[in-house]
């Protein structure tokens, strides 16, 4: 399988009040095409900043982040953006939307901005109501974003995410403001996408969401601690084997 | 506790903050400079007219037939509480000159006096009283040092009969009698041996004598009767007129009046914007805040002080500046005048406090919601739970316009009142500019032609014989100098017959009243060449016509008789028309051709008026007006569109002050621009950022926030275009009508209205958006993650 992306001997630095706070030390890692990789550690362990570097939305001190064979480091803004509309999708832990515009409105606007996707606006309009009706939301389509619940927004996120057939999704705490039932229906969709050859990368403290992916990466203080293959999620029975596995894997990390 | 909930906002929320103290800033500096330019622009020809000592009742008298006579008859006038008479002496049009001997212009005829004969006060620039001339040197009033392109130190030439003198200019003064630019006679302050030197020719003295008689009285009607047994009476003037004369100045203080007002409403419509959106900025704290158990009266107190606190300062500040910018605004208009006011900066300071009260009240009635709301109301923005309104107004999937064109729009149509701040800021401001352009477009335009006279092909000014034919012996003597005119200019090869009207003084008496008025006739011009608003043009010698002015006066209407002193003889004339003009404010009666002329009444003789009988074209007239020019030296040769211009002297102060108008303007855009485009920024960072996240390039979201401001500019643009035409007649067609003119048809240049100064605000708005929302390139992309 062809890599997707390579980190190596990634480096993040902040300085606050004059002090320098190494966020990610020298961290070495790459994900294959058709993985979905989860990121745990403890809070404060550089999960979200691994994430948001080496997806180009934060830059990097040190290192190099290598998607789809470019070096992202030394792509210019404007080809960074371009990156991010056409090859990448993102899902944050809060559902964040434009919020003068309708569900459809919001999940087919990086699809209307993007140049690679050469569709009428009304073939543009189908497939994001496809995808909506795959995510079981096409009844709230031309509803304000004010007016659905989390659940349903944030599978609405998931379809902004798809719109523009990504070569990778990158999810912050996908689940973080959900209830279980929610929770479950979002992570569900995902394990789909992934089954369907989508890659994905999201970052979790929640072992349930875990366990559905293929492999899970530990990281404390800045540094990945080691990783653990789960193998490809099937089915619901695995379900439980999968979640003891884990959490055993994760006290031998120290969680 | 709650000062270190205060003291944290202050430093949290800097960006909003500081945008919010400009804003209170702004509308104390505009509503205290505003609010005291109202006032004195209100108070400003009395208090100028008092400042000077004018009196109640102004007379100017001609000719050495009134020396001595004139005070015996004020004297045995009851009604007369006191009176002050200055000596001077008139010259004619061209009787300066420059040093090299190039003539100067001078609208009507210059006076000389000497400064120690001053019976009123005459101040600098500074609106200092001036007392003293030095011997040699010269100080002149009006905007004859402007006009003539001269400055302090230049050396003029005066000749007076067989005289002639060298002064050097000391500076100008301000004359709140002659001064204005309505009467335009140049009143020149000499040195008293120098003044004796002038009036050395005692021939030509005996002629041109004058005196300037300022009567302190409260009844200005007997006044005005006891003054018709002075002879040579040429002028008489109550308050009123002197007033009216200012009218020039004051479409001026007016401009600058009504532009203080916008700005007041303009400060306040963006202060009430700014208000209500910080505090909708809070409501998730103020949630926060209920949720843990603090009472809405100690949430509410904790924003009103901190309010109170900004206002204050911004208070301060604004009260500051608000004095140098009132002067600023009000220096385009007192050029002629001494504006002031007797209450000072305490109007600033009351109108500063008054802005402060006005910030509270809005602060208070904006966190009024706060009662209301219940904590997971706040939390969700003041929005009432599952009751959200509906935002999105368009569909980007029925459009075909790329995002950043359709979501401008969208916020627009979807959130309006976010941008009504910016559509009323900038219809208001773009209204009155064009309102402006439409005004000195009409006087500029020969539109008020009808309103000084009848239409020809060119005017003269200036000529010598206009001023030696007041003294004429007979009507014959101007008809034959019409005629030397027109074979002058007929040698020349441009055949032609030359006209003009003459003004005479005469009385005229209705059963309610006697008046010394002008009455208007013509020479070479018929009186039903003439426009009449009302009835027929006066035909046979005991038919006159009168402006509404007049009508007024002696309260007599069309159909009524009323008696005119021709002097030797006194006829009963019938009033058969109504007509408008602008000459001597609208006070004139218009003889028929029949009418008996009686040359020792001549007031003036407005300008020549040349017809051409064979027809040119616009280009020839144009070339015939230099030969004219090269045949008359030292007379000035007009179109109909300059003759306005130079009886309306008042345009190229109005060109000043439009275009200070439209650079306060342009900085008023780019203000609110530069201040709403930075709170919608603040307010939207996490939509910025999460359209940077999702692949937006920084250029998009720029062109995004760019097209908001550039659609609503467009929208005020637009509608202050439309408006403007009706509201030109509205607001300008009175402040005409106060000068004589009640019908007036503006003259509306499409491409300045429709095009170029909406193009001038659009681009400005334009500009000074897209330099702002350059600063969402400093949002990151992970700010998407960290928002509250």
């Amino acid at each position: 399988m062809s890599k997707v992306l390579t980190a190596k001997d990634l480096c993040k630095t902040y300085i606050v009040n004059k002090r320098q706070n190494n966020v990610l030390r020298n961290v070495n890692f790459s994900i294959d095409e058709g993985e979905m990789v989860a990121i745990m550690g403890p809070s404060g362990s550089g999960k979200s900043t691994l994430l948001y570097t080496v997806s180009g939305m934060d830059s990097i001190t040190a290192g190099e982040v290598q998607f789809c064979g470019r070096d992202i480091a030394k792509l210019k803004e404007k080809e960074l953006a371009g990156l991010r509309l056409d090859e990448m999708g993102f899902i944050f832990q809060q559902m964040y939307m434009l919020k003068n515009l309708t569900v459809l409105d919001n999940i087919i606007l990086p699809s209307c901005q993007s140049d690679k996707i050469k569709e009428t606006r009304k073939e543009t309009v189908q497939r994001g109501e496809e995808l909506m009706r795959k995510l079981g939301i096409i009844s709230i389509a031309d509803n304000d974003i004010t007016e659905v619940s989390g659940g349903q927004l944030q599978r609405a996120c998931i379809c902004r995410s798809m719109i523009n057939n990504p070569k990778m999704i990158f999810a912050d705490e996908p689940t973080g403001a959900l209830n279980r039932t929610s929770s479950d229906e979002v992570m569900d969709e995902l394990t789909k996408l992934n089954n369907e050859g989508t890659t994905i990368m999201l970052v979790t403290h929640d072992i349930k969401v875990a366990a559905k992916c293929t492999r899970v990466l530990y990281i404390v203080d800045g540094n990945i601690k080691g990783e653990y293959n789960i193998g490809k999620y099937e089915n619901a029975s695995q379900m439980r084997e999968r979640k003891r596995a884990l959490n055993n894997w994760l006290m031998e990390m120290g969680w | 506790m709650y000062l270190n909930i205060l003291k944290k906002d202050l430093k949290r929320k800097k960006t909003m903050n500081v945008i919010l103290l400009m804003f209170i800033i702004l509308a104390v500096m505009f509503s205290s400079s505003g609010l005291n330019n109202v006032l004195t622009v209100m108070n400003g020809t009395d208090y100028y007219l008092d400042k000077a000592g004018v009196g109640d009742f102004t007379v100017i008298t001609m000719g050495s037939e009134s020396i001595g006579n004139t005070s015996s008859v004020l004297e045995k006038t009851e009604c007369v509480k006191s009176y002050k008479i200055e000596e001077c002496i008139a010259g004619s049009q061209n009787c300066v000159r420059n040093e090299d001997g190039t003539k100067m212009e001078s609208k009507n005829n210059p006076l000389f006096q000497s400064i120690s004969n001053a019976k009123m006060n005459f101040f600098n620039e500074n609106n200092d009283a001036v007392s003293t001339v030095k011997p040699g040197e010269v100080l002149i009033a009006g905007n004859f040092i402007q006009k003539n392109d001269l400055k302090i130190g230049d050396k003029i030439s005066v000749k007076l009969g067989d005289v002639q003198i060298d002064l050097k200019i000391a500076g100008m003064v301000k004359d709140a009698f002659l001064g204005s630019d309505l009467i335009g006679n140049t009143r020149f302050l000499l040195n008293q041996a120098d003044y004796d030197k002038l009036t050395s020719d005692k021939k030509f003295l005996k002629n041109h004598i004058c005196e300037l008689i300022y009567i302190e009285t409260d009844d200005v009607n007997s006044a005005k009767a006891a003054v018709t047994d002075i002879p040579g009476v040429a002028f008489t003037g109550d308050r009123a007129l002197l007033k009216m004369c200012y009218v020039m100045e004051m479409i001026v203080a007016f401009v600058v009046l009504i532009l203080s007002i916008c700005l007041i409403i303009v400060s306040f419509v963006v202060l009430r914007f700014s208000i209500s959106f910080t505090v909708a900025e809070e409501y998730r704290e103020i949630g926060v805040m209920k949720a843990i158990g603090l009472k809405s009266g100690k949430i509410r107190s904790l924003y009103i002080i901190k309010y109170l606190i900004m206002s204050i300062v911004g208070g301060i500040i604004g009260f500051f500046a608000s004095i140098p910018f009132g002067n600023m605004l009000l220096m385009s208009a007192s050029r002629n005048m001494v504006f002031g006011n007797n209450s000072g900066i305490l109007i600033n300071i009351l109108s500063a406090i008054g802005t402060i009260f006005i910030i509270l009240l809005f602060a208070y009635r904006c966190t009024g919601k706060v009662k209301k709301l219940t904590p997971i109301d706040a939390i969700r923005c003041g929005q009432k739970g599952e009751r959200f309104r509906k935002k999105s107004f368009l569909r980007l999937g029925k459009t075909k316009s790329k995002p950043s064109l359709y979501m401008a729009l969208n916020d627009i149509l979807s959130a309006p009142g976010r941008f009504m701040t910016v559509i009323i800021s900038f219809f208001i401001c773009t209204l009155f500019v064009l309102i402006l352009v439409n005004t000195v477009s009409t006087m500029k335009s020969p539109n008020l032609i009808g309103t000084f006279g009848t239409e020809s092909d060119l005017y003269i000014s200036g000529l010598d014989s206009s001023m030696e034919l007041i003294g004429a012996e007979s009507k014959m003597d101007v008809e034959n100098e019409l005629e030397r005119i027109a074979d002058e200019i007929t040698a020349e090869g441009m055949p032609c017959k030359v006209s003009v009207d003459i003004q005479y003084k005469y009385k005229a008496a209705s059963d309610e009243n006697e008046i010394s008025v002008s009455c208007a006739q013509s020479i070479g011009i018929k009186a039903d060449e003439y426009e009449y608003t009302e009835g027929s043009a006066p035909k046979y010698k005991n038919e006159i016509a009168v402006t509404p002015q007049i009508s007024k006066m002696l309260e007599a209407k069309i159909g009524d008789t009323v008696t005119i002193d021709f002097g030797s003889e006194k006829i009963d004339c019938i009033i058969t028309a109504y007509f408008q003009t602008m000459n001597n404010l609208g006070e004139v009666i218009r003889l028929s051709d029949e009418a008996p002329a009686y040359m020792k009444f001549i007031a003036t003789l407005r300008q020549y008026q040349v017809d051409f009988t064979d027809d040119p074209s616009e280009k020839e007239i144009e070339s015939r007006k230099i030969k004219i020019q090269k045949l008359y030296e030292n007379a000035e040769i007009m179109n109909a569109a300059e003759y306005c211009m130079d009886c309306l002297s008042v345009v190229p102060a109005m060109e000043a002050v439009q275009l200070l108008l439209l650079s306060i303007t342009i900085i008023v855009v780019i203000l609110v621009t530069i201040l709403v485009e930075r709170s919608f920024i603040s307010d939207e960072r996490s939509q910025i950022a999460i359209l940077k996240a999702i692949g937006f390039t920084n250029g998009t979201i720029v062109k995004w926030h760019t097209l908001r401001f550039g659609i609503a500019a467009l929208a005020a643009a637009v509608l202050a275009a439309i408006a403007s035409i009706p509201m030109t007649n509205l607001c300008i067609s009175p402040i005409f009508g106060m000068m004589g003119a009640s019908d007036i048809r503006f003259n509306i240049e499409p491409l300045r209205i429709f095009l170029i100064y909406p193009a001038v605000i659009f681009a400005v708005t334009i500009a000074a958006a897209w330099i702002t929302a350059l600063h969402t390139r400093k949002i990151r992309t992970s700010e998407a993650t960290n928002i509250e």
